[in-house]
């Protein structure tokens, strides 16, 4: 009876457990440099019975990042109102890519490497597809110390980047999805946004009343940009993408 | 029996809960950014700060974004009117109303219109209790701010010029129109 008991409880903690990332293929951490005209991206999927299914799901995903990563349509808009009794806070994001842009990659790509971990699986590939595979190994490894662009936004004169955060979310998958659109957004508000705002102070015999109206947006159109890094604080339950763009981008 | 099975399916239950409802021990905020309470100082770039508490990380995040972006909004709109103020007496305009009235437009043309390369440089997110509290920098050249302030310049001046050739113009048809009817 006890040992019915505590394989109850091992079972229900490790279903418990399942949804959360402990290995990851180095090339999930930092997604290596491609050679010239050739871009990666990459794609992942949570822990699946059918191995095939995983596969598909995680190959899909990659194609639809490397879609955004060719092309992406955003449009951005974040309005604060407050009037010294409540404060309304409301941003909006809005992502979008060709269909045709999607059809080009599925029609045009090589996969690079694959791993299969506890947690799922995922896979590295190239766009346009490549002859020769280059040799890009899997090294499933844990998290590391925290990176200093988490804190920091990297300077460059070549690129510009935008950092993506996002935390207590049940899932790994979905979280990744949404911290790597964040860090577009984000890399899209260090290039370029409008901003409006109007500011009130009243006074009140002793008391001052401040409102105020901020208003902030931007609908670009951003290529080639590459999410080059990841990292998770497990710690905190965060999740962290760097968002890369050339800020001349070459060519496609 | 049915007791332990119960127990057992409610361990990992309560377990799942807290994990749900935020009750992780929080690291308590000790200290405040120094960044955040001095703002670096630049003569190239403006920096400002701005910070947010909320329930919501991502909510927190893009308050402070804002917030810091919207305080570089402000100032460059003092720093432009100073900037065209200074470039006008030193070419001799000297400061009369034409010349106010040009420096006050181009002003808020450029500081009501895009922020184009203001990054957020430094960004620190604490947890206070269940609440998230972010601190952001904002970095704004000021290269890209004289570029902005140039192009605007430009375009005004243009259109003024062009009013200008236009009011000539109406005026010397006038003049015709009027010599015209003394003719006849």
């Amino acid at each position: 009876m006890k040992t019915r008991f505590f394989v109850i409880v091992l079972v229900s903690l490790f279903i418990c457990g399942a949804n959360s990332q402990t290995f990851i293929p180095e090339w999930f951490e930092e997604l290596p440099d491609s050679p010239a005209g050739v871009f990666y991206s990459v794609g992942y999927s949570g822990k699946y019975q059918n191995q095939c299914l995983a596969r598909e799901v995680a190959i899909s995903r990659a194609l639809s990042n490397m879609a955004k990563q060719h092309q992406v349509r955003l449009i951005f808009e974040i309005e604060e109102y407050a009037d010294g009794r409540f404060r309304l806070l409301n941003p909006s994001f809005d992502l979008s890519y060709d269909e045709s842009v999607l059809l080009n990659v599925a029609a045009n790509y090589t996969p690079i490497d694959s791993s299969i971990t506890n947690e799922g699986y995922y896979i590295l590939i190239a766009c346009p597809s490549i002859e020769r595979r280059p040799h890009i190994p899997s090294n499933n490894k844990t998290w590391g110390e925290q990176p200093k662009w988490t804190k920091i936004l990297p300077n460059s004169r070549r690129y510009s980047y935008g950092v993506g955060i996002t935390s207590n979310y049940s899932f790994w998958v979905r979280a990744w999805k949404d911290t790597d659109e964040y860090a577009r957004f984000d890399l899209g508000k260090n290039i370029e946004i409008e901003a409006e705002s109007i500011h009130a102070v009243k006074r009140e015999n002793k008391f001052i009343t401040e409102s105020k109206i901020i208003r902030q947006s931007y609908d670009l159109t951003l290529k080639q940009t590459l999410i080059v890094s990841r990292w998770y604080d497990r710690e905190n339950d965060m999740y962290y993408s760097l968002c890369r763009q050339a800020r001349n981008p070459a060519p496609h | 029996m049915k007791k332990l099975i119960v127990i057992a399916l409610l361990i990992p239950l309560a377990l799942m809960l807290v994990n749900c409802g935020g009750g992780k021990p929080k690291a308590k905020m000790v200290d405040i950014p120094e960044w955040y309470l001095n703002p670096p100082m630049a003569e190239d770039a403006i920096y400002e700060a701005g910070d947010a508490a909320k329930q919501s990380m991502g909510l927190a995040k893009e308050a402070a974004d804002a917030r810091a972006r919207d305080a570089v909004a402000r100032t460059i709109e003092v720093k432009v009117s100073n900037m065209l103020k200074n470039f006008m007496q030193e070419s001799g305009i000297g400061e009369d109303a034409e010349a106010l009235e040009f420096t006050s437009s181009v002003s808020k043309q450029v500081a009501n219109t895009v922020l184009r390369g203001c990054r957020i440089t430094k960004r620190e997110m604490k947890t206070e209790g269940a609440t998230y509290h972010a601190y952001s920098l904002a970095e704004y050249n000021l290269n890209s701010l004289i570029q902005e302030t140039l192009n605007e310049a430009k375009k005004q001046k243009a259109l003024y010029n062009e009013a200008k050739a236009n009011l000539s113009f109406e005026d010397l048809e006038k003049e015709i129109e009027k010599l015209e009817a003394v003719g006849q």
